[in-house]
This record gives C-alpha cells, structure tokens and sequence, in this order.
C-alpha cells in the first residue's frame, strides 16, 4: 500500500488554489474588462460577478480527500478514504491540541515546520483573470473561420466579416503591449525612432535561441512552451513583461503613521500600470547594460537581451518584483477599506 | 665724522633683507646655482592652517546630505580594434527558429535560366552562396537573417535577366560574341541589389567567371590608398590595397576555373612568374604583392580575354558613386573624377561599349536609392531609357540650367539610341502572383502568422505600396507597418 500521505503536501503552508485551465484562443474578444463589482455593497447580487460558483472559487479538499482525487485522476491507488485522517491532520493549525502530541510526533511537526519549500514564495503572485476565454495573444490573425454574413442585396461591396479584424484600425493597428512598449522606449518625441528600435527588438527576439526556463522564477501560468517563443516575437515581449509585472505599488502616506515615518500602503495595480512598471524596470537594466556593439542598433539589442534574460530567469528584476510584493505583504495591515454600511 | 645717511641706508640693507626686492637680497646673498629648481621644490609647502575653512559662498549649497555617488568602475573587458565594426557589418544567413520550407527547391545549373521559375521562391544552393559571400553580394540591411536559408523571389524581372544570360551563352557558339549592358534601377527597397545577387547567382550556376565590385562608394570614398599610374595620360589612379582584395574576391569565388587553367600568354609582370603558371599562383602574387596587383589583374583580363574562356559577368552597385568626382585629389589638389580610377574605369569602358567582352558576356550596373549621391546625368539618361521604353515619343529634355557631366553623359549616350545591347531595367513592384508566392514562403517559414488569401495579399500589396518587396516584407514579417 502507498503511503497514505503524500509528503510533499506537508510542505504546502498555505493550501494553492487549483489555478484555473488557460486554454489559447486563437484571437482574444477581449484582454481585460475591468470588473464592475463593489464587493461590500452588492453581495447579494448574484450575476456575472458572483465568482462563488467558480471551481477556483471553492475552498480546498480536504488534504487526504485531493489525494485520494489525485490518486484517481493519475490512475494510481490514493490514501484509503474508509480509514480515518491521520492525527498529523486533525492538528494542524491547531496549536492547543500540537502542546498535547507525543514528544515523537512533535518533533516531526517541528522538522516539517511551516516553512514554505525553499524557493518558492510563501504567497501567491498571481492575479485571476476575470471573464471567460482570457489568456494570452497567440499571435494568429484571422485562422479561424470568420462568421460569415448573409448576402445582402444592394451593396457595392461585400459585407465585412464579423469580428473585424483587430489591426483593421489605422490608428490601432500594432498590439497593445507593443504599442505601449513603443511609447515607453520614445525619447523626445521620436515616435517612428522609437519604432524601428521596437522592430528591431522584436527582430532580436525571433533570431534569439530557444529560452531555457527557470523554475524558481516561474513565468505566467499558461505560458506556451519556450519553443514557441522565438516565432511569435510578440507573445515572448507580452510574456517577458506580464510575467515580471508587479502587482501592487507602494504608497508612503506621510504623518500617518506617527512619529515622523511615513506609512506604507500598497496600492493595486491595473494591468496597464503594472505593464508601465515592468517595462520601465527593464528599460532601466537595459539602459545599465554594457553597449558593445556600435551603431544604431544597440539599445534594441541591449533591450532585447534583457527581455531573454527576465525570461530565462536571470534578471535582477525579479527580486525587484518580489520584494516588492513581500512589502505589500508585509504593510497589507495599513489598508483601510472603505467602512461596512 | 662720516655723513649719516650714508650709513643708515647701508645698515637697512642689512638687517631687513628680506623685506626689500630681490635684486638687493640677490646682492647681498649671491647664490652658486643660478638654474636650480631644488631650493624651491624641497621647500616646505606651508600647512593651511586648520580651522581657517572660508565661510560658505551664498547661493551654494554647503550641507552635502546625499550618500555619495560613485560612479561604477566599469572594469570589464572592452571589444578589441575592428571588433564593434565587424559586429556591425556582420553577415547572418541562417535563423535557426524560421521553419524549414519542405516545398521549397533549390536553383541548379539546369533550372537557374529556365522559364518556369517565374513566380517561384528558389533556394540558393549552399556552394554558390558561398561563393556570393565571398564577392560581398549580401548586404545588411537585407533580410536574410530572418530565414532558415538564402531564398530568392523568380520574380519577372529576375526572368528577364535570365533570358540574357541564355542570349549571350547562345551567342558563344557562333562568331559573334554578344556582350550585353544593363542598369538596374528602381525605387528605394524594390529588390535591385537583390537582383543584382540574382544575376551572380546565375553567373556562378552557370559556371561564367563572376567580378563584382561590391559597392562603389567604398572605391571613390578615399578610404583605400590610391597613386598614378605611371606612363597615363591623363593620369589614373591605382588602388593597389582594394585590388589585392578584390583579386582575393576573385580567386576565393571563381577557384576551380583559376586552379585548372594555366597561362597562355607571357604577362608584363614587375615579379617573375614560371612560364606554366595556373592563373591561380597569377592571381596569388596579386594578392601577395599589393604593389603589383593592377599589373596581375590586366594580365588576368588578358587571359581571360583569350579564345575559349568562360563569359565575363561584371557587376558593381551604387552605380552612382562611380558617375561623379571621387573623394581623391589629385597632385595639383584638384578632385579626381571616379573615371580615372583605373577599376572604376574599367567597368564603365565596359558599360559604356568603349571595350568588349572577347568571349561574350554581361555588365551590370545598380543604382541605389539610400545613401546615393545625385548623379544628374546619370539620372537624366535612365529616365531617357526608360522613357523610350515606354512612350517614344515623350523623351525627357534635359534642363539647360544644370551643369553636365560630360564624361558620364559620354559613357551613357548608348542608353540614348536605339541600342539593343544597353538599357534599363526597371524595378518595379511585384504582380499580386509574385507577393502571394513570396508571402506564402513568409508564412511557411513561420515568420508571418495569418492565412494568405487574397484579401490579406491584396492589402499587404496595397500597403507596401503596390508590391515593393522590401515594404512588403517590412508590413509582414518586420511588423512594422
């Protein structure tokens, strides 16, 4: 008979959510709707916003009840669910009945401690994505079959197929990561400068070899394989940015706090903001780069490296990202929400 | 009794001899050393003393409350001499992540001048891209980075250079050798110098001996050391160093034919040579001996001009370079026109019908539209070609208000007949076929992400301009639109 706990678990502190099944639309209807909802004020209202039904919305199983699913999704044999939960279970996170184990099992709870494995974070860094049939751009346009419309008598010309296509503005028509990366990268109002380094760094990206992945800094959930990166240069810019985006930012409220320290908020951040935040982190490193070529080419070049080095791991951006995170953690007690009615 | 005065000025001068001028202490204590310095280096600077800091200046900022920024010492290794430049002009013909087209076929010996390759996207085959490599004929600025391997469009003008080729090697049978002139020309990006890679592509498939003056700003820019050639009139310049390059070029491109024909004539060589000599230990001491490589390359001309050689295929780019006075200066500081350097000289009697090819052959000539100086005559005479071409009895005049280039206007006059073997070729933008074919080669190779139907064809087509390639590649795959 299998152990009838996984030991891996032990290690979990604070139990994952399942995250939610990213499945890759060939063409995104829309890449964030901001959510409508007022979580004090509208609680009873049971609509589009009601994420209680969500299967990431559940609470976890029970630690034996996901192993014996797990068992069974993997066609192994689980933890023996007629049997009862080992004592380890039934006092976990209860420190008054811990005091009364044997000295034996105290100590195993001891060793195990509630430390979290040893690089990865003791949090989530993770935002849901609100709305169905989200995930990243794939980069294909127009594969699907577009809807096709009735004839319509009368018309010079045919009718245009539905969805229109989303580079069928003139004014839209590069992606909205590329059009703000652009924006970002503009110096002195040098727009079409500013633009022909964005194609260069794109053309950099699709000559560089296949990304090795690091999993101690793992990239958004979803991402496609590194293989796929160099071709679609775009998703690996869209990649490199979102997964290295912080989530919130931290505001120092001064007099707040009282004796000449400012307090410390964290702020959310919106997916636009967060990508402002990444992007200018990276252009900061690359700007920091040894330049060793020469020409015109090389702060493409150095921008480029440094969006292959935030995906492969290397970059000192990480850390920015996670100690900025563990701030927001760490002053989350310093939010006021608004008051209860 | 002694006068006072006299007394009091003399005991002055000698107690307080420090506080007179110089001249009384140099008086009173003559010095051995008149040219010393030591006295006043060994002298001990006086301490400030402390305590005596000047009270802070208004307006400036004296409490420093600031952690001290030092600026990193940047201690690693910097890039060796020539290292940045060769980056910069750094070939890359291969991308390893572009898909492996499996339709795609390749260019052969039998196939190169064929007909049925219009319309078709062709591979190069790797000895002749090497062989291209070579004589220089990938630029940067092209977009071969981006494919798994060197790829050319068959476009219609590409066809058309072929069937010049299949003129001239026709011709080679009978005994009138036909050498044939074109210029290419074109809007900015409209694949001229890539088809001017095709004429090579051709002439090396077919086994023709191959030069190529690979850019003609790099002989006129005064970059190369250049001197008279002794006994001209009017003088010419050598350009020993690019000869001996370029002679490099030729032997590394044309090897098999060089090291398996041997020397037929006696060359005037100013360094021995063994009368059973192969053309390639002629052109080795070109390379060997800068001095002596113009000699080596008009001894190289005369064997190949010799019966029962290959045909020639001249080409040279950035014509306009060559149409106007160079960057040299003469003895007298007076410019020298690009015709008297012996290279370019030798190319433009070529182009201009002044010399023949004895054994048949093609000259080439592309203009540019980036980085092109204006060479009004020869602008003039393209648009006069090309106007003949299309409607005859519209011929341009040229404006009596522009002074004229005489010596241009002189090598292009043929353009200005009815001469079948000098003219124009003008690039164009490519048909609809030809940016479908060349679009669904994008897409093969995974560098454009859209299904190619003919609406998409149509607006890409649209966009770059009613088929410019260099546009069109720019709108799909550079995604920059």
């Amino acid at each position: 008979m299998p152990p009838r706990l996984n030991t891996r678990t032990f290690a979990r502190s604070i139990p994952l959510r399942s995250k939610p099944q990213v499945r890759w639309s060939a063409r995104t209807a829309t890449r964030f709707a901001p959510s409508q909802c007022r979580p004090y004020s509208d609680f009873t209202n049971s609509g589009a916003n009601d994420r209680s039904k969500k299967i990431d919305a559940q609470p976890a199983d029970h630690i034996s009840e996901e192993a014996a699913k797990t068992a069974e999704i993997m066609g192994e044999q689980g933890p023996d669910m007629s049997k009862g939960t080992p004592v380890e279970e039934i006092v976990k996170g209860d420190k008054e009945a811990q005091d009364k184990l044997p000295k034996v099992m105290k100590d195993k709870l001891k060793a195990q401690g509630n430390a979290a494995p040893k690089g990865s974070r003791s949090y989530s860094t993770m935002t849901t994505q609100t709305g169905a049939g989200n995930g990243l751009d794939m980069g294909l346009v127009d594969v699907q079959a577009a809807i096709k419309t009735p004839q319509t008598p009368g018309l010079k010309f045919e009718m245009p197929t539905l969805p229109l296509p989303k580079d069928g503005h003139l004014k839209y028509r590069y992606d909205p990561v590329v059009e703000q990366v652009t924006n970002l990268i503009m110096q002195h109002g040098k727009k079409s400068v500013a633009q022909s380094n964005m194609a260069l760094i794109l053309q950099h990206l699709r000559t560089s070899p296949i990304p090795t992945i690091n999993p101690a800094k793992p990239l958004l959930p979803g991402a496609p394989p590194p293989s796929h990166l160099p071709l679609n240069p775009i998703l690996y810019l869209t990649l490199a940015i979102d997964s290295v985006a912080p989530l919130m930012r931290i505001r120092s409220q001064r007099g707040a706090a009282g004796g000449g320290v400012a307090l410390q908020i964290p702020v959310p951040l919106g997916q636009r903001q967060r990508r402002r935040v990444a992007v200018e982190w990276i252009l900061g490193a690359a700007s920091k780069r040894r330049n060793v070529g020469s020409g015109k080419g090389s702060l493409a070049q150095r921008i480029a490296q440094e969006m292959v080095a935030v995906v492969e791991g290397r970059s000192g951006i990480w850390d920015r990202r996670n100690a900025i995170h563990k701030l927001g953690v760490a002053a989350r007690a310093n939010i006021v929400l608004p008051r209860k009615r | 009794m002694p006068p006072s005065i006299c007394l009091r000025n003399f005991s002055r001068l000698s107690i307080d001899a420090a506080a007179h001028s110089s001249s009384a202490s140099r008086l009173l204590h003559p010095r051995a050393a008149f040219f010393s310095t030591s006295s006043t280096r060994y002298a001990t600077v006086a301490a400030k003393r402390k305590g005596s800091v000047l009270p802070p200046k208004k307006g400036v900022k004296s409490l420093n409350t600031k952690k001290s920024k030092k600026a990193a010492a940047d201690a690693g290794k910097r890039p060796a001499q020539g290292e940045r430049k060769a980056q910069r002009k750094r070939i890359v013909l291969s991308n390893n992540n572009a898909l492996e087209v499996s339709s795609l076929k390749d260019l052969g010996k039998e196939n190169v001048l064929s007909e049925q390759n219009e319309g078709k996207v062709m591979g190069i085959p790797g000895d002749t891209v090497d062989a291209l490599r070579d004589v220089e004929a990938f630029k940067t600025t092209q977009g071969w980075s981006l494919f798994r391997r060197p790829a050319v469009l068959m476009r219609k003008e590409a066809v058309q250079l072929a069937r010049l080729f299949k003129e001239v090697e026709d011709s080679a049978a009978g005994q009138q050798k036909r050498t044939i002139r074109r210029i290419l020309s074109g809007d900015r990006k409209s694949g001229k110098s890539t088809l001017l890679l095709q004429g090579l592509t051709m002439g090396f498939l077919r086994e023709w001996f191959v030069i190529n003056l690979p850019e003609a700003q790099d002989i006129v820019s005064a970059h190369t050391e250049y001197a008279p050639l002794p006994d001209s009139q009017p003088t010419q310049y050598t350009q020993d160093e690019y000869t001996a390059n370029l002679l490099q070029q030729i032997q590394k491109a044309n090897g098999a034919f060089l090291l398996e024909t041997k020397l037929s004539t006696t060359p005037n060589l100013p360094i021995p040579l063994p009368e059973t000599a192969t053309l390639k230990e002629l052109v080795a001491l070109g390379q060997a001996n800068p001095e002596a490589s113009w000699p080596v390359f008009v001894a190289l001309w005369n064997e190949l001009s010799q019966p029962g050689r290959p045909p020639i295929l001249l080409a040279v780019d950035g014509l306009s370079h060559a149409m106007r006075n160079s960057e040299y200066l003469s003895a007298d500081v007076k410019p020298v026109h690009a015709h008297d350097l012996t290279l370019i000289r030798h190319f433009i009697d070529h182009l201009s019908g002044a010399k023949k090819l004895p054994n048949g052959g093609l000259v080439l000539g592309s203009t540019s539209q980036s980085n092109s100086p204006k060479a009004a005559a020869l602008d003039y005479s393209i648009e006069v070609a090309e106007a003949r071409q299309k409607s005859p009895d519209d011929i341009p005049q040229w404006n009596p208000y522009k002074s004229v280039d005489a010596r241009v206007m002189e090598s292009l006059k043929d353009l200005h007949t009815d001469n079948k073997n000098f003219d124009v070729i003008k690039v164009g933008g490519l048909t609809k076929e030809e940016a479908r074919a060349i679009m669904e080669y994008y897409a093969e190779s995974g560098l454009l992400r859209h299904t190619v139907n003919d609406g998409f064809v149509t607006e890409k087509w649209s966009l770059a301009g009613m088929g410019n390639i260099g546009e069109l590649e720019r709108t799909s795959v550079r995604l920059r639109i």
